[in-house]
């Protein structure tokens, strides 16, 4: 596996993985952009208008036919947050010409359809599509209504909005109710000029490729060149959180089971810190031999799912556990007698050897 | 070794039986990191009644004794769980269980030689106490708590029994907090006397692996070397009708999901008739169809179709699914859709389109280590080799797609699932 990188222009980054590891070429374009209040609902909605249709593709319907006369391809459009930052994204995924009797090029065209549709957009008037923005303005309302429909990943949610409350990460990636309506084609498009003007650019391509093609596809291809240089606008890592004190926040809902999210921040943010996080998070609840798996589903029968994750990008740590609701203080109690002991040390040279051995061989 | 080659996707198989009656699938690939191994049973939650060997009465065993022993066999007489021992090692150990197989599996990049030691004396050596059984009743609870709250599974095991009146694919495969309340230790062994016999067994593994010496690497790990007579597996008979029309059920969603299933009958060539149903399915419903769009553009429905089709060579179904605010309204049109191609056949263009876009995803499906070992494994039980699909799709023409159109996806056959 051969990985280089090519500033296209300034802001504007090729990545290029060769890799005969897979049957499938993927291609991604990513735009990252500052999480905030004010634009997150628009960056959330923007892929889901451009992937309606394009100036080459007058519709979904048409996007789709090119995507399955690609034996298939997948094309997915998407919002993220990373840190403080927004990720619109965009991916193409499709089988490598090997796998074909014919020679069909589904690289090449892979690529031109993923920046026709991310730098190409259908547009009327200097603005979007309007039939799109009202139909894509009612799902995403839809989408963010639905929040609560998955208890467990809502309950995650809670609690890093509880956790980042008045700060970027504490947003919720797909925005608020109360900003769809003052979304419009004309306003949205002007949004959006802004966004690719600004933003860091990072295109993605793997696969059994040639990098030279490959790259001189991407600087060759008319969107591409239409783009302007730029200082990119976006945050760097900002790891600091404000100190709490521990609060508790609990919603009642008609479920079966309880889920229980603890979130912890990590007081230290030096570069070593964040590799002893990475082993701490293993003893406490990255794995089978975690405390949490050993002491809360194995010997106390109280969970199923009982674990911990170490979100990188905010220094954080956060515990989940599905349980019965009526165990929530003994489960609480158990966690943090978990907790302490890390404190304490009261773990074996043992814990400390399989956490890295097994960290060694996932990252 | 026996070696099958297929030239569509570039790979080749090699399998052995054992002397033992234990099959080895073995699938080398260059170039990849991880190293994958699955080893399973054919003994799946739907084998809860069963006849022994020199026996004339049946045995009845709880639902979910299937996932239970999944769950126990990690523990070992020395009190350390196998599960902890190969995590220490650095690889990533699971398994599972379906409706007619369970499997054990791990993942490793360093360390898979050591680990594979462990693993195959753990799945050959089953240690079940009274004490350890009881223990795990708690964890088990939370994991059906746990699904009971998923609204996909509902609404997809509610299809399943809304088709089916008897047949123990409708029981939730990890059974009910009651079920598994019953059972004990000598279930247990029962179980797995009878139904981990190396002849019911198969073992599929996909890496940078040299064939032969694999192979050998197995061999010598081996335990069982007696092969035992199998049981006579007991399923109850099963009418070609369905059950119950619809099921609805609350769960306050905001977005409400529904499945619709057509109960479908088995027949000799399932690989192809599975081929044809994903052409059919993705030709009516798939996003570029006139009803996708449709749909989409009142934003009736969100997200697209999911379609499938599942079967073991005891039953067969196919199921439409998806998030809608109506979804009564999405079940009217897709009846619709299927009337107006019953009546004017399938556009010859929109055919072809979607018959390339399955040939992608099978192809696409060799992606994975972990996946190409799992469709082995899971074929196999089905007494297929996966490499059928990409051998059997250009069988597949509109005609017969336009026939499977009127035998599968028939009225008197069609059920609704919805959850609200």
């Amino acid at each position: 596996m051969e990985y280089s990188k090519k500033e296209i222009k300034k802001g504007i980054t090729a990545h290029t993985i060769k890799t005969d590891s897979f049957k499938t070429d993927l291609m991604a374009v990513f735009l990252t952009t500052k999480l905030n209040r004010e634009n997150v609902t628009k960056n959330a909605i923007i892929p889901m208008i451009l992937r309606k249709g394009s100036a080459k593709f007058e519709n979904a319907e048409e996007i789709n036919k090119h995507l399955e006369e690609m034996y298939g391809a997948e094309l997915d459009c998407g919002i993220d947050k990373t840190g403080d930052n927004q990720v619109l994204k965009f991916y193409v995924e499709t089988i490598d010409d090997k796998y074909l009797t014919s020679k069909e090029d589904l690289l090449l065209k892979g690529i031109n359809t993923l920046l026709d549709i991310a730098f190409n957009p259908k547009i009327q008037n200097n603005a979007f599509e309007k039939d799109y923005i009202n139909t894509e303005k009612d799902k995403l309302k839809i989408i963010i209504e639905g929040k609560k429909d998955n208890k467990s990943m809502y309950a995650n949610l809670r609690c890093q909005e509880e956790m980042f409350k008045e700060t970027p990460f504490g947003l919720y990636k797909y925005g608020y109710i109360e900003d769809i309506d003052g979304i419009n084609e004309k306003n949205l498009y002007e949004y959006y000029k802004k966004l690719i003007a600004n933003c860091k650019i990072d295109i993605f391509v793997s696969g059994d490729i040639n990098e030279e093609e490959v790259i001189s596809e991407i600087k060759n291809d008319e969107n591409i060149k239409k783009l302007n240089e730029r200082e990119p606008v976006y945050n760097q890592k900002n790891m600091k959180l404000e100190k709490h004190e521990e609060r508790e926040i609990i919603e009642k809902a008609d479920v079966t089971q309880g889920n229980l999210v603890l979130g912890l921040s990590i007081d230290e943010e030096s570069k070593k810190e964040k590799y002893v996080a990475v082993v701490y998070n293993a003893i406490l609840g990255g794995s089978a031999t975690s405390k949490m798996f050993q002491i809360v589903r194995e010997k106390h029968s109280l969970a199923y799912t009982a674990s911990s994750s170490f979100l990188r990008h905010k220094n954080c740590i956060f515990i989940k556990c599905g349980i019965e609701i009526e165990n929530y203080k003994k489960t609480l109690d158990l966690i943090k007698e978990q907790i302490e002991d890390m404190k304490k040390g009261n773990f074996t040279d043992d814990d400390m050897a399989n956490s890295k051995v097994r960290n060694n061989c996932t990252y | 070794m026996e070696i099958i080659e297929n030239d569509k996707v570039k790979e080749k198989l090699y399998i052995e039986k054992l002397e033992n009656g234990l099959t080895v699938m073995i699938i080398p690939r260059k170039n990849t990191i991880k190293k994958y191994i699955i080893f399973g049973t054919h003994f799946g939650s739907n084998d809860n009644k069963f006849i022994l060997p020199g026996e004339s009465e049946e045995k009845s065993v709880p639902d979910g004794i299937a996932h239970f022993l999944e769950h126990k066999m990690f523990e070992q007489k020395s009190g350390i769980n196998s599960l902890d021992t190969l995590t220490a090692m650095g690889v990533s150990a699971n398994a599972y269980t379906t409706n007619d197989h369970t499997a054990y599996l791990y993942e490793a990049t360093e360390n898979f030689y050591e680990a594979l030691d462990e693993f195959m004396d753990y799945v050959q050596n089953p240690y079940y106490t009274d004490e350890n059984v009881e223990k795990e009743k708690g964890i088990i609870a939370q994991e059906i708590n746990m699904y009971e709250d998923y609204p996909e599974w509902q609404t997809y095991l509610n299809a399943i029994k809304c088709m089916y009146k008897n047949f123990p694919v409708r029981i939730d495969i990890a059974g009910s907090v009651e079920s598994i309340g019953k059972i004990t230790k000598e279930m247990l062994y029962l179980c797995y006397d009878n139904f981990y016999t190396p002849s019911n067994m198969g073992i599929a593994i996909c890496g940078d692996f040299e064939p032969e010496k694999i192979l050998e690497e197995i061999k010598k790990r081996i335990i069982k070397t007696e092969n035992r007579e199998l049981p006579k597996r007991i399923y109850p008979d099963e009418p070609d009708e369905i059950n119950e029309k619809e099921k609805t059920v609350n769960m306050n969603l905001s977005n409400p999901i529904f499945t619709i299933g057509f109960k479908d009958k088995v027949e000799d060539d399932m690989v192809k008739k599975h081929i044809g149903l994903q052409v059919l399915m993705n030709t009516l419903f798939g996003k570029s169809s006139k009803l996708y769009k449709k749909l989409t553009d009142e934003n009736i429905l969100l997200g697209s179709f999911g379609m499938e089709y599942e079967f073991t060579p005891n039953y067969a179904f196919a199921l439409i699914n998806g998030v809608s605010r109506e979804p009564k309204k999405v079940i009217e049109e897709v009846n619709k859709e299927i009337e107006n191609a019953k009546q004017n056949g399938l556009n010859a263009e929109d055919f072809e389109r979607n018959k390339k876009k399955i040939y992608g995803a099978y192809i696409t499906e060799y992606n994975s280590v972990e996946e190409t070992a799992r469709n082995f494994l899971a074929d196999y039980f089905k007494g297929i080799n996966s490499f059928e699909y990409l051998d059997k799709y250009a069988d597949v023409t509109k005609e017969y797609t336009e026939e499977l159109l009127k035998s599968v996806l028939v009225e008197n056959k069609e059920v609704y699932s919805i959850v609200n």
